[in-house]
Order: C-alpha cells, then structure tokens, then sequence
C-alpha cells in the first residue's frame, strides 16, 4: 500500500470518532487549499451543460438531489448513471480500461473503491469550501481527492403487518431461528458496495459461521441494497437480513408496514464518499457538482428526503429518526475491504450459490 | 423498326466483364461478414485456450468441468432446456392444431396474441411475473389467499423456483414451436387427408394417422428451436434464478464480467454453449429442410378443417386459458402497476397514481438517453442490416456472383451465436487496438446487426426469389440496364418485404439484452438494459412504465410490417 | 440487317457443357425453332441471344455485330430484341399498358406516339378492355397476348420466344400457336422461338433446328425434319417414328428379323450395322401373305386400340422387336393373330450413327 498507514481506532463512541480508514495519510506535503464556487467556474460548467454522476444511491433519492442539482444551476443538466456500487466499480474499470472517460463525479458505498482509484491515479484533488470548513478530518481525504458524501447504516428490517414487533428478530443472531426460514431477503456483496462493506464488518465481527448458518435459510437473493427494503414494503418477505437504513427510513415515512432493527450485534456502517475523476469530460460542471453537493443546502436535503446521514458539522438530523450516536455500530475498515473484497464475494458465491 | 436499332454497327460499346463487377461485392460484403462473425469468434476460441500471461493452456475448459461453480449451472441449464422444450410442445402443438386445422372460433385472434407474446421480451414477462406470482407479494398469490383464506405464508406459485423460471421461459418461447407447427399444419394440403377419408378414414383417424405424422418433423425442429432459445436465453434467468439461489450457463458468463473479470474463463463457458447451438441446428436443418426457416408459402389445396363441434368452445377456452399466461397476465400486472402506488397491489380510486410515468420520464435522467440510443440503434440496425440482408439475399437468390454460396452461409451463420457469446467475443475483439469501438455505439450497432442478420436474410431471400428472376430479364430485354431493372422492377415488388423486415429487424433490436448486457457502457445504454438495471434495485413500477413504453412501440412497429400485404407469420425473432 | 448467326457457340458450366459447339444460320425475317427435350441446351442458347450469359466459346453474330464472344458481352438492353418468357414475366405492380409500354418509355419516346402505338398493338392483341387492368386479373391467354404485345410493341430486330404456350391449356395452345405466326407474317421480325412440343414447331417453324445434349442435331425445314431425319434421337423425337435395326446386306438393304430391308437416305457399307426408321403410319399390315416378299416383316399382333379414325396396334416381329402401326379403323385384327408387314422402301430411312 505504498506506504500509507491506516487508522484503526476503536469507534463506538459517536460519529466523530468513526474512522473511516479510507481517508488516510497524505500522500503529498500539503492539502490542496479549498476552492469557492465562482461565477467563472459557473459560466464554465454551464458551457459544458451536463455533469454525469456514476452513483450506487437508490435512484429515486439520485434522482431528487439531480433536480435540486439542476434547479439550483440551471443549464447543467446532471445524469444520473446509477448501479450497484460494485458494478459502477467494475464498469470504470472496464470503461478506463478502453480509454472511455464517461464518469464526471462517482459517489460510491464501498469507500474501498476510493483507495484503488486513488492509487490508480484516476481521481482529481478538489476540495469544496463547505468540506473544508465543515467537514471532519477523518472524513475528507488528507489529499483532497474525495470526502463521505453520505454515511448510512445496513440494518435489519420487517413488514409490520406480517410480523408482529415482539416476534421481530432484535439480533442478527435472531435471523438463524428456523422460523425465519424462507422468510428473509437479502442484497448481494457482488452487486452492492453497501453489501460488501457489511458482510466484511459482520464477517470480522460474527465470523463467517454466522453466514454458513444463515445461506441455510432459503434467502431470497436480491441485488441492490436498496432492494431488500421494496421488497419488505411489497410483503414479499417478512425480513431482511441487510438493506439499506435510508430506504427503510423513506418507506416508513411515506406510511408503508415497514420497522427497522438495529441489531443489538451492531449495525454495520457505510461510508459513501464522492469524488472528482481526473479524466472527468466536464471536469468545470464536475467541480460545481461537487461544491455543491457538500453545501448544507444539499446535505441536509440527503438527510430531509434521502433518509441518508451526514457529517457536515451543520447538518441536522431529521426528529423520529433514531439519532446515529445512538446506535451501536460495528467498525468501518475501508482498507480492509479493499484487500478482501475479492475474497469475500468468492466465499459468499460459494455459500449462497449465487 | 430501323428508327429504333442503335446507330452504331460493329462492335457495340461493349461494357465490362460482369465478373469485374462483382468480385468487389463478394469482397467487401465476406470482408464485412468476416469482421461481423469471424472477428469475434476468433478472440473467443483465442481466450478460451490461453492463460493470463497468453501461453496456451487447457486449464480453462479443465475448471468448467471440475468447479462446481461451473458444473452445476452447466446441468442446470441442461435440465431447464430440456423441460422448457417439452412444455413447449405440449402447449404448442395442441394449439397449434386446433388453429391450423380445426373450425375452432376465433382462430385469428388466437394466432394473434401468440404474435403478441412472441414479441415481448422474455425479460419483461418474467419480471412482469415476478409481479403476479412472487410468493409473497404476488398478484394471485395475494388473490389465492384472500379467496382460500389461507394464511399468510402461503402461497400457491412461487416464480423464483427452477419451475418458475421454466414455467416462464416456456411462456416466451412456446411461439416458436407454435410457428413451425402451424405452417407445417397449414402447408400441409388438404388432399393427402381426403384420400385418406376416401380409404373409408374417419375425421379423426386421418388427423391422427395423416395429419399428425407429417406434422411431427415441424414438432421434433419446433422441441430443437425451443431447446435453444432456453439455452441461450439471459434475462428470464438473471431475473428469477438468481433470488432463487442458482445459477444458469448465460448467468455465470455474465457474472464473469463482475470485478474481477475473468473474461478468459468466460471466452471458454461460451464455447460449449455454441458448440451445442451449432449442433443444434445441424440437427434441426436435418429435421425440416430449408423450411424451418422460410416463410409460409403459398399454400396448396385448402386445408381441411376437422369439426369440433361441441368442443368448439372448450377448445377456445382451453387456449384462451394457455395465452393468459404469457399475454393477458402479465401485461395486465404490468398495467397495473403503472398506475399504482405500490407495484404489487390493485390499482384502487385510493391508491391511483401517475407518479410512476412522471418519474420514468421527467425524472429519471437515464431513460431519455436509453430511448434516444435504442431509436438510433433500431433505426441504424435495422437499415444497415436489411441493407447488407438485401444485396446478399439478392446475390444469392439470383446466383449473381460466383461464391455467393459461401455469402449466404455466413448471413445466416450467426443464428449459431447465442447473443451472450457474441457479446462476449466482441468485448474481446473491440477492447483492443486495432478496434477500440466499446463504448460507443458502434459495438452494439455491430452486435445488433450480427443477431438480425439471418432473420432479415432469410426474409428477403424468400421475397427475392418470389420475385421471378425473368420479371429484371423481361425489362433488360426491353431495353433496360441492370440498375434500371432493380429500380423500376425489382425494388418496387420487393418495396413491402424490405419494410416489414426492417419493422422486424428493429422490432428485435428493442429487445435485445443479452449481448446489449456485455456491451454497454454509461453512454451507450439502451432501454432493455435500462430495465434490467432498474429490476437490480427492486424498481418494478418503473420497469412496468418502460416496459408497456416499449411493448406499443413493438406493437405498432408490428402491426405497420403486417399491414404490408404478403408478409406471413414465421417471422423468426431471437429470443434474448 | 438482323440475321443472327451462332457460330462454334459453347457455354459449360464446371465441367457440364449445356451448349456444345452449336452453330446455325437465321436469315432476316424467318422464325427458327429450337426443338428439344428439357434439358437440351435450348433455353440456355436463347439465353445466350439474349445476352443474359455469356459465352464460354464462340460468337454470336447480329446483323454485322458480333454481340457476344468470350471476350465481350454486349448486355441484353443493348441488343434491340424483345423476348418472351414462358412465365410471361409480366410486372404484378403495373397495369397493363404499363407493361405494354415499358419498353418504348425506356427509349424516351413521346407521349403522343407511344399512346399511338399502344393502342394499335393493344388492338391487333385484343386487348384494348383490359388496358388498365392489372396482370393478376387476367386469365392465362390474355397474359399470354400482353406479353406478346410488350415485346412487338418495340419492334425489335429479334424477338425470342422461350416456350411461350406452354403455360396454355390445349385449345388455347393451339389457337396461339397460329396467332404466333400470324403475328410473325405481319411483322417478320427475326424470330427464335424455343420449344419441346414438335407439332408447335411444325406449325410455326421456317426452320427447326432439333437439340439434343447441348448439340444441334439436325436443322431443317418441318419437311425436311419430318421426312428425312438423320439420327435415331431426330426420327423418334419428331413423330415417334419405329426404328429398327440390322445389319447392313448390301448398300442399299439390311436385314432384319429374317426379311430383307430396302431402305433409303443413305449409301450403307457392307458389314456395317444400320437403324432405319418408318413413321407408324407408312407401314401397312396385311392380315394374309403378301406376293412379293420385299419389304415384308412377319409379325404377331400383341395388342390394338380403337382410336376413332384408325387403329393403333402393337405388333411384334420374330427377333422380339415390337413396331407400332396405325391402321385403318376398319381393319380389325384379333390379338395373337399372325400379320405381315410392308415397309415400303422409299419410307425407310436409313439413320446416321
């Protein structure tokens, strides 16, 4: 790892705290400084006209934040290219590899991919004014490549009208007990950086016994993160194993049967950082995008209709929502991933199949 | 009389040699074909034999048949193939035969709506059935309880099941059994069954004795075609096997291609599978002849028709019952699920929405370049290929070059390469210098042209020798040159073939995915790919948006090539 | 002027010759047949006229063109001949008169004289009620007539005919064979007209010339064709003369199932082997022994016909060969019974090869 050392404190203590082992070392003498938003810099973008987004964030939510994007700057049509995390992965790599230069802006749930790109040379240092001034240390890149556009959490979850709360597992323990038994749905770590990144941490944390036991199950196999939570709200299954927190937060506030658990193991956290490619066709409508998707305008508009969380120091989470401090969390070790990912969706292929 | 004789005497300005002429034809279309065909077959067989670092190994094929993770998909299809092909027949030949040969009512409509689902995307109705019978959430499983009581985990279909997936496959694929059946039914002439009944056989005697027999090599080709398309087929299978928990051979490839990609492991799962395609089809050819593959053509004496009688209706209802499955369900679940709030439940006054056709179209930022791409791919495919189709089948049908065997072969070789393959081998080929072409359009446009390339050949090498090759000599004669010929003559009786294999040609481009699936990039999605993405992330009432989007455009693309007058029903559509 | 002359001409396919060195002589104004069974080489020759393949040895002369030659083929728009198909090869697309007046459109003709001229061929073909009619609505001899009537209506310097009645039934055939030659007195352009029906040759023909295996086996006037054929395939294809075979006694007689032959056409070499052929209708049966034994076979009846004007018998001489004779209708012998045959000499004609 060329020499870079990773963070690896002990982080059950708040958000503050949570050391998101991507951001590492700087691998320069001196952080790039950050950069307003000028009207140079906006008169450029909107010659380019368009920003093309590489995102794993549920599309709807992708969507919202494009609108926000558009409505705000006017003439800079953003596109939203949304996959599974992995495959957003895959296909940048696959598109570099052609010498096809697509992506503008990549906002990825496995915050391991950041480090690759980042070694790979593939990323732009850019810091936004509001990262510099209000974002965390131990989440922005000490290089200024890339900072946590949204964290969240993958949770368990249940259908309110097929399960009653006291019958509801509280563990991911509770998901072995054979009642469950074809009941449970579940997102892919092939498909899903969300997925990865927590089937890494659960992994480390329950070992992959856990996951021996619960492939037994009769799971129903989704892709996305996102999907499991649809799937609940739909009733095809009672459960789910993993999924997306903002989705569950979005469903049940909009008044579908749907109730999240924060497994009493702890919840697996996701760290969902954005950054600028080097090779960005629109490199001026990159920068603009990027300003302002960490503004508190946009951050708190994640948390408002994206159910996501943030770590701008203004952002405010929304009142019903269980406050991150509060919950148990497992730890993050983007590096890690990054070494085992490979290893992890050869093993989970060959325990659940698929 | 003298008036009219050309002036000059002697030796007439003689033109070239026709030979002259021709052999750039023959070039420049086998070197066209060549690259469309040969290129990325090359690279496959290439990768499948080498290691990483490029030396030669069997190591390859030794973990397809020793990994477990490539054995049991290999079965699975297998069994899926073969199951699929036997309900096929089944369904199909019964049916077919009652609207071939039987006073049933309404026979038309009947051969209609198998029309209908022979044009829907395979993908679409299983994600369409995905809607009505997931176990849980499913339209009749929901209907199954409210009427049965039952309680709430139970149900009585389960479409992410290996029955499922065959359940659906069969759904997409019975048509083309269904095809074959019928025209040989129909082609079949109604003399050879009344000299049976002159011979003192009854009515039924003679269909099960004459009629049934002559049909059984269009059934036996129909069970091969059927085989086939389960084998090579991507999007059912990656819609419902893998919450199901399995993989099939398509499936595997493709995941291949997740990070990291393993595209030599790949280059050699997709041999086997064209392998057997090849096979296949050598099989089929001895089966049917050349007529597997034609259009029904003119037929002999009227075919007579067997009376029901009683059973007339029954036998209506009995099809009407089969084409619930692949029509009037899912397109209703689909319709359904457009308007309402939540994809899985019943539109109600409570729950309506247009929220759904909103998003897919104002708010969903990949759909006006997913559509821009498929109308341009369509478009461009379609032209290009009928083009290419046109002066081959021209070639050949009138024998105009020496070689033009060899031309033919190639225009209808590629109905050996299932789509996945293809797209596998021209990821390989067009990844690399001397032709980066992945990620534009050019690679799907040269994708979609491989794949329609047999059927609009065969469509127009029908119509080109329907046109008699004395009606361009009867206008030479007279005066007229070859080009002269072609446009007076030939171009304006061949004019509604060529547009209703165009129609056809970009009917198939629209539902295309599983070479579209390796191929495309950010820029270059098309709108099959788009649904495919959004069923990954559980986004089903913008899929069933998209999806009747794209079933009217099919429709109407389908109905402009049957207003054209002399375009029969066995249209061959690949079936991905 | 439109003398069309064949010389050496050859056309192979791979190693198959369809036309096999042919070469025959049409002066302006006559109407040749080509007469043959399928497969002949005749539709491949009038192809060769028409320029729609090219020789692969010889020439074909026009007038004083040389139109096609190995070397050089002039295309057919640029031969000035009209031709027509025995599918007619009408256009479905166009009407009528469309199809009548392509031809004279191509040559940019005015208006006026192509409405001129189309209305006098549409009448001299009977067929000005249908001008506007497509060719699917008509029946076989009205298409049959259009098709004519494209082809006169340019006046070609050669028309060609590829079995252009075949496609008739029987009574219209006959009508249109006479219809054909009609049309030819009138107008008289050079004519080759392919056929296998010999007695449509008969009647149309200034000259025949017969076709077997790619090559021209006797060329001929009908006349000539009928009453002198040089070649067994000639005399059996053209009135499906007996051909009887023996070996030759002197120059002028051979023998055959125990009698003597006289026969003529021929100088016959002592030795030698030769078939002579006789029409069945110039052999006459005699139910007793005739006086004079010359030209006279025995034979038994093995079977005879009533065919409303004469008889048709089967009749087997000792050697085993079986003759056919018409007879008078009147003449009524039993089967088994014994017969005597008359082969007058100057009927019997000594065949070449």
């Amino acid at each position: 790892m060329r020499g870079w050392k990773f963070s690896r404190r002990d982080i059950i203590k708040g958000s503050a705290a949570l050391a998101a082992s991507a951001y590492a070392a700087p691998i320069r003498a001196q952080a790039p400084a950050s950069e307003a938003v000028t009207p140079a810099l906006v008169e450029a973008a909107k010659k380019e006209g368009k920003v093309v987004w590489y995102t794993s964030v549920d599309l709807p939510v992708a969507e919202k934040i494009a609108k926000a994007f558009e409505a705000r700057y006017p003439g800079v049509a953003p596109r939203v290219e949304r996959s599974g995390a992995e495959r957003v992965f895959q296909r940048i790599g696959q598109e570099y590899g052609s010498r096809i230069y697509a992506a503008d802006v990549v906002n990825s749930s496995d915050a391991a991919h950041f480090i690759v790109w980042k070694r790979d040379g593939l990323l732009a240092p850019y810091v936004p004014e509001d990262v510099a001034k209000h974002y965390p240390a131990d989440h922005k890149d000490a290089d200024g490549m890339f900072a946590t556009w949204r964290a969240w959490l993958s949770v368990i979850g249940y259908n309110t009208d097929l399960v009653k709360r006291e019958d509801a597992p509280k563990s991911f323990a509770d998901l072995l007990d054979p009642k469950w038994t074809g009941k449970i749905v579940k997102a892919h770590p092939g498909y899903s950086g969300t997925i990865l990144t927590a089937t890494f941490q659960m992994a480390r944390d329950l070992g992959w016994e856990y996951f021996e036991k619960l492939a037994k199950q009769k799971i129903m196999q989704v892709q996305s993160s996102a999907d499991p939570p649809k799937k609940l709200s739909l009733g095809e299954r009672a459960v789910m194993a993993d999924g997306n927190e903002y989705n569950m937060f979005l469903l049940k506030e909009s008044g579908r049967p749907v109730e999240i658990v924060y497994p009493t193991e702890g919840s697996p956290l996701i760290i969902g950082p954005n950054g600028i490619f080097k090779n960005a066709p629109n490199p001026n409508a990159a920068r603009l995008f990027q300003s302002w998707m960490f503004t508190i305008e946009a951050q708190q508009m994640a948390i408002e209709i994206g159910g996501l969380r943030s770590f701008h120091a203004l952002a405010k989470e929304k009142p019903g929502r269980k406050p991150l401090k509060e919950i148990k969390l497992m730890k993050d070790d983007a590096a890690a991933v990054e070494k085992q990912g490979e290893d992890i969706k050869a093993r989970y292929t060959q325990l659940f199949r698929v | 009389m003298a008036a009219l004789t050309q002036a000059a005497a002697g030796h007439a300005p003689a033109r070239p040699a026709r030979l002259d002429l021709s052999r750039p034809i023959i070039f420049t279309f086998a070197a066209i074909l060549c690259v469309l065909i040969v290129l990325p077959l090359s690279w496959l067989f290439y990768y499948g034999f080498v290691d990483r670092a490029g030396n030669f190994t069997l190591g390859n094929f030794r973990q397809l048949v020793s990994d477990r993770a490539f054995v049991d998909p290999l079965i699975t299809t297998f069994i899926l193939a073969t199951t699929a092909s036997i309900v096929c027949c089944a369904v199909a030949a019964p049916i077919g035969w009652l609207v071939a040969r039987t006073d049933m009512p309404v026979r038309g409509f009947v051969r209609l709506l198998v029309t209908a689902s022979f044009v829907t995307p395979p993908f679409l109705g299983a994600i369409a059935w995905e809607l009505l019978a997931a176990p849980n959430s499913g339209l009749l499983n929901r209907a199954f309880r409210a009427v049965t009581g039952a309680p709430q985990d139970e149900y009585l279909f389960n479409i992410y099941s290996f029955p499922g997936l065959i359940f659906v496959i069969s759904c997409y694929t019975f048509p083309y059994v269904f095809v074959l059946v019928a025209n040989s039914l129909d082609r079949i002439p109604g003399d050879l069954e009344d000299a049976s009944s002159i011979l003192g056989g009854k009515t039924w005697t003679t269909a099960r004795r004459i009629t049934i027999p002559l049909a059984l090599p269009a059934l036996l080709a129909g069970a091969l075609v059927a085989f086939l398309q389960s084998m090579t087929l991507f999007g059912s299978p990656a819609i419902l096997a893998l919450p199901a928990g399995f993989h099939t051979m398509t499936t595997k490839i493709w995941s291949l291609f997740q990070y990291p990609p393993k595209p030599e492991l790949a280059a050699a799962a997709s041999l086997p599978l064209l392998v057997l395609t090849v096979v296949l089809l050598r099989a089929e050819h001895m089966v049917l002849g050349r007529r597997g593959y034609s259009v029904l053509g003119g037929k002999g004496a009227e075919p007579r028709l067997v009376r029901l009688k009683f059973l007339r209706w029954p036998a209506l209802a009995v099809c009407l019952f089969v084409l619930l499955n692949p029509v009037f369900l899912p397109y209703g679940a689909l319709l359904n699920a457009t308007f309402s709030k939540v994809a899985t439940q019943i539109v109600t006054p409570q729950n309506f929405t247009f929220h759904n056709i909103e998003f897919v179209f104002f708010e969903l930022s990949a759909t006006k370049l997913a559509l821009k791409n498929t109308f341009i791919l369509g478009a461009a495919t379609a032209t290009i290929g009928t083009l290419i189709a046109l002066v081959i089948s021209y070639v050949t049908a009138r024998k105009a070059v020496t070689g033009h065997r060899a031309l033919g072969f190639l225009a209808t070789a590629p109905v050996a390469i299932p789509g996945i393959v293809l797209g596998v081998g021209l990821f390989l080929s067009y990844t690399r210098p001397p032709f980066i072409l992945y990620g534009t359009l050019w690679i799907l446009l040269i994708a979609f042209v491989t794949i329609s390339l047999p059927v609009a050949y065969q469509q127009l090498q029908s119509a080109i020798r329907a046109v008699h090759s004395d009606l361009e000599d009867a206008s030479r004669i007279l005066g007229a040159t070859r080009l002269q010929a072609l446009s007076h003559i030939t171009a304006p009786l061949l004019r509604t073939s060529v547009i209703a294999t165009w129609c056809f040609v970009f009917v198939g481009v629209m539902r295309e995915l599983s070479a579209a699936i390796m191929l495309f990039t950010s820029e270059t999605k098309v709108i099959s790919v788009l649904i495919f993405d959004l069923n990954e992330s559980g986004d089903l009432a913008a899929i069933s948006v998209l999806g009747l989007f794209m079933l009217i455009v099919t429709f109407a693309t389908v109905m402009l090539a049957n207003r054209v007058p002399g375009f029969g029903g066995g249209i061959r559509l690949r079936n991905h | 002027m439109a003398l069309v002359e064949l010389r050496g001409l050859s056309k192979h396919y791979g190693s198959l010759a369809a036309v096999d060195n042919i070469s025959l002589k049409v002066a302006h104004g006559l109407l040749v047949c080509l007469l043959g069974p399928s497969g002949c080489g005749k539709t491949t020759t009038l192809r060769l006229i028409a320029g729609f393949v090219e020789p692969s040895g010889g020439q074909i002369h026009v007038g004083d063109r040389i139109v096609s030659s190995p070397e050089r083929t002039l295309p057919p728009e640029q031969r000035n001949m009209s031709m027509i198909f025995q599918s007619y090869a009408l256009w479905p697309h166009m009407t009528v008169a469309e199809n009548v007046a392509y031809g004279l459109t191509l040559r940019k003709i005015d208006r006026e004289t192509i409405a001129k001229k189309l209305s006098a061929i549409l009448s001299t073909t009977k067929l000005q009620a249908f001008a506007d009619r497509y060719p699917g609505e008509l029946s076989g001899g009205q298409q049959q007539r259009v098709a004519l009537a494209r082809a006169l209506i340019v006046e070609p310097e050669t028309l060609l005919l590829d079995e252009p009645l075949s496609n008739l039934d029987a009574n219209l055939r006959e009508e249109m064979r006479f219809e054909v030659r009609r049309l030819h007195d009138t107008y008289r352009y050079t004519t080759v007209y392919v056929t296998h029906d010999q007695s449509e040759a008969m009647t149309t023909a200034d000259l025949i010339a017969v076709m077997n295996g790619g090559k021209i086996e006797q060329a001929g006037s009908p006349e000539e064709i009928y009453d002198r054929p040089r070649s067994e395939f000639v005399a059996r294809f053209i009135g499906s003369s007996n051909v009887v075979k023996g070996k030759n006694l002197d120059q002028s007689r051979i023998s055959f199932a125990g009698a003597a032959l006289r026969c003529d056409g021929a100088t016959l070499v002592a030795g030698g082997e030769t078939a002579i052929s006789i029409r069945q209708h110039d052999i006459r049966l005699l139910s007793t022994a005739p006086q004079s034994e010359e030209n006279v076979v025995p034979a038994v009846v093995v079977r005879q016909v009533f065919m409303g004007g004469t008889r048709d018998y089967m009749v087997e001489a000792k050697d085993g060969t079986q003759l056919r004779v018409l007879a008078p209708a009147e003449q009524n012998i039993e089967t088994g019974a014994p017969v005597w045959l008359h082969l007058p000499p100057e009927r019997c004609r000594a065949l070449m090869g």
